[in-house]
Parts: structure tokens; sequence; C-alpha cells
């Protein structure tokens, strides 16, 4: 092979490298070639400066509020609380009150002591849509709790919120109980169900008093969001 | 609407850790991002997850950017791009690899791509013509909608082989009209 078929080869591949066309073991030894052949990594942005043209043709999407908020939480999870805004660590670092309803298969707690930090791995924000209502969770395996902020909304009069989760690939909704009226609840949750909520979909729907006695939601969906880790 | 300039700034200073234009650069390009995120993973909740952690890496590699010779949307958009298709591929591997995620290379300055002009918009469309519009379609789709070499060959029912060979010598053509 002479010396401009080894660079059309390499064109080639660079080409399918910003396609993202090789598969994992070609894209490895690429990239090991990258890190030290400065004119593969020149082909490669050349692709990519000549293939972006493509996404000319995408329109933009408004993503939802709450995906700024989230980025903004993991990457700043200590700042200085906006004033108008509200950091969803601070408040799952706050206490509360929990009122016992909902299912028997499950504990509901009073929050932890406020000295004793809890430390979320899973969150998710549900968030109606003209964010009538809007509650985060979020999720600590260690302790199996799961903590429910309810930033604004609330049942309707004579009505309840009856929280579920669906389990990632799940074909029916199970029910972690009736919120109760406080802004805070933790409720821990069987081992079991721990294992459902990374990337799983919490939901909340109205429900008569006393929830759902069908077992499954009956009302609404008011809000869902799928848990992911952070 | 923001300049290529206002941006490039904007990447500039999130470099420095600023905080502030962290929030003007997400404002101004997350709406593109997103829409590149949905295009690729076809859902709502995932395309949510990415553009999450698109904005997260831009944070964590704009301190870079400086050195990579990439123009600021094409270096914005591939990296979303590229994770989007982390994330299909993973969807469809049912796995998490975690040393499969791409990153873009980000050292070597490239002026021939930092010179990417917009009027380059018509030469690669007429370098597209110039394929045969199969092999282009299968070109847009690897791009546009993260088409592996199995999802290609068997859109266009062909072996995985034949599909690699019509797709790198596409690249070929396509890169030797570009050059011209």
């Amino acid at each position: 092979m002479t010396t401009a078929d080894d660079h059309n080869d390499d064109v080639a591949l660079a080409g399918e490298y910003a396609l993202h066309l090789l598969d994992a073991e070609a894209r490895r030894a690429f990239e090991d070639r990258l890190s030290t052949e400065p004119a593969l990594r020149a082909l490669v942005a050349e692709w990519d400066a000549d293939l972006v043209v493509l996404a000319d043709e995408i329109a933009p999407v408004t993503p939802p509020v709450v995906v700024k908020d989230r980025i903004e939480n993991i990457l700043f999870p200590h700042a200085a609380k906006a004033p108008a805004g509200v950091s969803l660590w601070r408040m799952l670092l706050g206490g509360g009150f929990a009122l016992v309803l909902g299912l028997v298969v499950l504990m509901i707690l009073p929050p932890a002591d406020r000295s004793d930090i809890f430390a979320p791995q899973f969150a998710v924000d549900l968030a109606a849509e003209d964010r009538s209502l809007l509650v985060h969770a979020g999720y600590a395996p260690d302790t199996g709790v799961l903590r429910i902020i309810r930033e604004a909304g609330g049942a309707r009069p004579g009505r309840v919120l009856e929280l579920w989760l669906i389990a990632e690939g799940a074909t029916a909704p199970v029910s972690l109980g009736v919120l109760p009226d406080s802004s805070t609840t933790d409720i821990t949750l069987p081992a079991a169900f721990g294992d459902a909520i990374a990337g799983g979909t919490l939901a909340i729907s109205d429900e008569p008093i006393g929830g759902s006695t069908t077992g499954a939601p009956t009302g609404d969906v008011l809000a869902a969001g799928v848990v992911i880790s952070i | 609407m923001p300049t290529r300039n206002d941006v490039e700034e904007m990447i500039v200073q999130v470099g420095l850790g600023d905080r502030a234009a962290f929030s003007s650069l997400y404002d101004a390009t997350s709406a593109k991002l997103f829409g590149v995120c949905l295009r690729i993973l076809n859902d709502r909740a995932e395309a949510e997850d990415a553009l999450q952690e698109v904005f997260v890496r831009i944070w964590q590699k704009s301190s870079t950017y400086a050195a990579n010779g990439y123009s600021p949307m094409t270096w914005l958009i591939t990296l979303a791009r590229n994770l989007a298709i982390d994330k299909l591929r993973m969807r469809k591997a049912g796995s998490v690899d975690i040393d499969e995620v791409y990153d873009l290379a980000d050292s070597g300055p490239t002026p021939e791509a930092a010179a990417i002009a917009s009027s380059q918009r018509g030469q690669i469309d007429a370098c597209f013509d110039e394929l045969e519009p199969d092999r282009a379609d299968a070109v847009r789709g690897a791009y546009l909608e993260g088409h592996s070499y199995n999802d290609l060959a068997a859109k266009y029912g062909v072996p995985l082989n034949t599909m690699r060979t019509w797709l790198r010598r596409s690249l070929g053509k396509l890169k030797d009209c570009l050059n011209r």
C-alpha cells in the first residue's frame, strides 16, 4: 500500500469515527492512535466541521425548565440560593413532618434528624406541565429512604395525591402510598423497591381519599419523571 | 440570537469557572442541543438525561476548548451528538461501558476546521448530491439518526460488510469533493 492509500484509508476511518460507526474495539484502537497522531485528530476535526452542517436541519426544542435546575444542582450543589430560585438539595437537607397514611407494605417515617445528612444518589423532579404541582424526590440506597419534597401544589379538595413507581420495563405502576399534606416526607422502601428506583419512573396521580382502591391509578396522572443517577 | 463570537466568549468564560457565563451559554444553546439529543434518541426523558450530561461535560471540558480548533457550535453539537449516540448504543446493548464514552479530539489546533464558514453549507450539499441517493441517505442517517452499520445494513438490505464498503467509499468521495 502506498502512503496515499494509507492517507485515504485514514480519511475514511476518521469519517467513520466522526459518524460514530466504529465498533467499540475499533473505536478504542482509533482513539489510541488519536492520542499520538495530530494529523489524525485534524482529520476528525475536519469531518466534525464538515458533517455538522447536516445538523442545520435539526430544529431547536426548548428543554423543560427543570433540566437546567438539575444540571446546576449537580455542578454547584453548595451554591448560595438565588432569591427567587429553589435549590433542590438544600431542601432535601431540611426536615419536615410525615403523616402515616398510605399502603401497609411501606413504612412512612418522619425525616431523619437535621444533623443526619441525607445523601441521595438518585433524584427526579415531578412537575405538572404548568408547574402547578412541583415535587422533588431523592433516593438514598444505603438507607432505603425516598425523600419527597413538595415545593408547589397539593391535592384538590376532597382528593389526595398518590405516588407510583413504574420500574424500568415494567408494565404496571406500583403504589408507594398516598402523600401526606406535609411538605417533606420520608418513605423507607423495601430493598426490592429500591432496586427498581434507578432508571424507573415516579408518577403522582389524583385519587380519592385513602388512595386508589384498585391497585392502579384511577385519576389523572398529574406529574411524572424518570429517576436519574446524580 | 447570540453570534458565533458571543458563544465562543461564553465557552471561554465557562472554562474559567464563570457560572453566570455557564447559565448564559445554557440559555443560548440548550434548545439546539436538546433538538440534537431528541433527534438521535427519539425519547424525551432520555434526551433530557443526555442534555444534562452534555452540559456537565461542557462545564468540565470548556477549559480545553480554546486549544481544540473547533468552532463553538461545531464543538457543542458534536459533543451533544456523540453523547446521545453513546446513550443510543447503550440502550441497544442493554449495558453501560464507561470506557466507550466518546471523547472529542481535544488538542492540536486545526486551522482548516476553525476556518469552516457558513458558505460551506452549499458545498457539502453539492457534494452529497454527487453521491448516489441511497448512499447519501446512509451517511445522513448515520449522522442525524445515529444509525449503526447494523441499522444501515438492515435498512438497505445488504450485508454488513457491503454496507461498510459503501459507506467508506462514500466518505472518500465526499472528502474528494469537499477538497476540490
